[in-house]
């Protein structure tokens, strides 16, 4: 919102001193001006904010932001010529309104108005997009030491090694027991462990990656916790459409493991399900349990605070998490992740 | 060897069971799923060496050593608790990482059973009370000890709680003097009087006290002074 705020600032700021600055310039050279004069600044004035505010509606848009200078430039070029030749159109026809004689004004005058007008453009275009550049690059250095602080993090506490060891120790079990399934469980477990190396290579991913992610896990965990564990899906198939960050569910189904299920000598069950609300994908993680928040003395939260910084810092306020005691012996975690960033 | 194994992932006990197939010596007298579990068996069936597993449901590998009043020979088992095993910086004990390296077990069992030949016949002489040579799992915060007892100069009660004096150590344990000195092999041992129990192992000095007490100091410069009760049989006990 205060990003908004500042470009309207620099509009109207912007546009009412060049306006202004055109006005105290004619004065300046004809000793003299005309109520018509600041008639018609006014009116352009007007006109310019309406016509960048339009541009750059087109450019939020279609997302030229995105584009390489390259592949920009002959785009901008050409939208300061339309705008140039609407500019030059509306100003002739004012003059020739106020004063028909001015028809006859030299071809050369008008030109130079021309090109004094698309050198400001231009240079509202070069603000606009300069401004944009460095607070793009700026909130991806944030992303990016954000990702290598939750990289470090990882390493303790997400995909933990004591899983790992832990699903090796029951593959090599497994192995005497049923061949297949043991192979079966490696492919598994290869899975994870290559999923949790791509985290730093893509802020997003889809649904249904990750998805299967949390499957393979969860068929590891299935395989050392037997019949101590319950897993249920219930997932929308209008889910797959979204794209989610990487090893987000995951890692919330991994802490209801580790704080939950684990910790009960009887076991307990795990359950995912979604559904769209509104544009909106709604993850529901529900396990055995209770939430301590931080009583407990383990490092319980370490998960729940990254999961909350990477949604923000991904989605800004668009993005909402929420961890609950739902009742006696459920935890509820919540993600609802919007469809567009 | 009465072996019990103690896991709570069936998995990880069938693993281990295959593993120690090859020793006939280890004789796996049961398992157990969890430190409840494991407390009754280790009561019933009193093995003398336990595999445990750390991190259990409810209750931790630690949490049942606590429980104990003598732990039996211990070997851990876990996957990635390596900071927790690093806690033990007073009479290391072993630990087999899970997957469990077959070499390395064969070393830790041939440690163990060589070891064992030498302590059996003076252990048969003690049956119920805690000897000199007995160990006592110990944990204060996030540091662990196994404690010979031998090496224990001084007990001081503390409220609901024991300070066990050994080495520079005092770390506290959940538990009654009473308790203790009920269980405590009383020739090595000395209740000096309501607050205190000493090892007359490690008695220094002995000097008469006021009221016909004795002030006995300690090797380790600990002062304690024995009531005038208790001095008489203190008296007894130490003279020819």
């Amino acid at each position: 919102m205060t990003k908004y705020r500042i470009y309207w600032l620099f509009q109207i700021i912007g546009w009412f001193g060049y306006s202004i600055s055109q006005v105290i310039a004619y004065y300046y050279f004809n000793d003299t001006f005309y109520a018509s004069q600041i008639f018609i600044e006014a009116l352009m004035c007007i006109f310019n904010i309406s016509i960048t505010h339009l541009f750059r509606n087109i450019v939020v848009k279609s997302g030229l932001l995105e584009w390489k200078w390259p592949k920009l430039l002959p785009f901008v070029l050409f939208a300061i010529f339309l705008m140039t030749m609407c500019n030059s159109l509306l100003v002739s026809v004012f003059e020739y309104y106020w004063d028909p004689s001015s028809i006859n004004t030299e071809l050369d005058r008008k030109l130079f108005a021309g090109l004094e007008i698309s050198a400001v453009y231009f240079l509202w275009t070069i603000i606009y997009f300069v401004f944009h550049y460095f607070e793009r690059s700026t909130k991806s250095l944030q992303y990016e030491a954000a990702i290598s602080e939750f990289e470090l993090n990882n390493l303790k506490t997400q995909l933990n090694p004591h899983f790992i060891f832990n699903a090796l120790n029951s593959i090599r079990a497994l192995v005497d027991e049923d061949p297949k399934k043991s192979k079966q469980a490696i492919t598994q477990l290869s899975n994870i462990l290559r999923n949790s190396l791509i985290l730093d290579k893509k802020k997003l991913i889809s649904f249904e990656e990750e998805l299967n992610t949390v499957k393979d896990y969860l068929e590891l965990e299935l395989v050392r916790y037997e019949e101590r564990l319950n897993v249920d899906y219930d997932i929308s198939p209008e889910s797959m459409d979204f794209n989610i960050p990487p090893m987000m569910i995951q890692t919330l189904v991994e802490n209801g493991i580790k704080h939950g299920v684990s910790q009960l000598t009887k076991g307990g069950s795990i359950g995912i399900k979604t559904h769209i609300n509104n544009h909106t994908l709604v993850i529901q993680i529900r396990n055995s349990g209770q939430y301590l928040n931080g009583k407990s003395k383990s490092q319980v939260g370490l998960g729940i605070k990254n999961t909350i910084k990477r949604l923000d810092l991904i989605y800004s306020d668009q993005a909402s998490f929420s961890i609950e005691n739902e009742n006696s012996d459920t935890v509820l975690t919540q993600i609802v992740i919007p469809e567009t960033i | 060897m009465k072996t019990l194994i103690i896991d709570d992932e069936r998995l990880a006990r069938k693993e281990l069971l295959s593993l120690l197939d090859s020793y006939p010596e280890i004789e796996i007298v049961g398992e157990a799923v969890n430190a409840d579990e494991a407390f009754s068996k280790i009561q019933s069936l009193k093995p003398e060496l336990i595999f445990l597993d750390i991190q259990m449901p409810e209750k931790t590998g630690f949490e049942l050593l606590e429980m104990l009043d003598a732990a039996p020979k211990v070997i851990f088992t876990t996957a990635y608790d390596e900071f927790a095993i690093k806690a033990f910086e007073y009479n290391a004990l072993d630990y087999l990482l899970k997957p469990i390296n077959t070499d390395r077990l064969a070393e830790t069992i041939n440690k163990l059973l060589s070891k064992d030949d030498k302590k059996e016949k003076e252990e048969e002489k003690t049956p119920r009370k805690l000897s000199a040579n007995d160990q006592v799992f110990v944990k204060d915060g996030d540091r662990c000890w196994f404690v010979k007892l031998a090496d224990v100069r001084l007990f001081e009660s503390d409220g609901n709680y024991i300070k066990v004096y050994f080495e520079k150590n005092k770390p506290m344990i959940h538990k009654s003097l009473n308790a203790l000195d009920e269980k405590l092999d009383d020739r090595s041992f000395f209740r000096a009087s309501r607050k205190h129990i000493i090892n007359l192992g490690w008695v220094d000095t002995i000097e008469p006290w006021f009221n016909g007490g004795l002030m006995v100091q300690l090797k380790g410069g600990e002062k304690i002074e024995v009531s005038r009760r208790q001095a008489a049989r203190f008296k007894d006990m130490m003279s020819l």
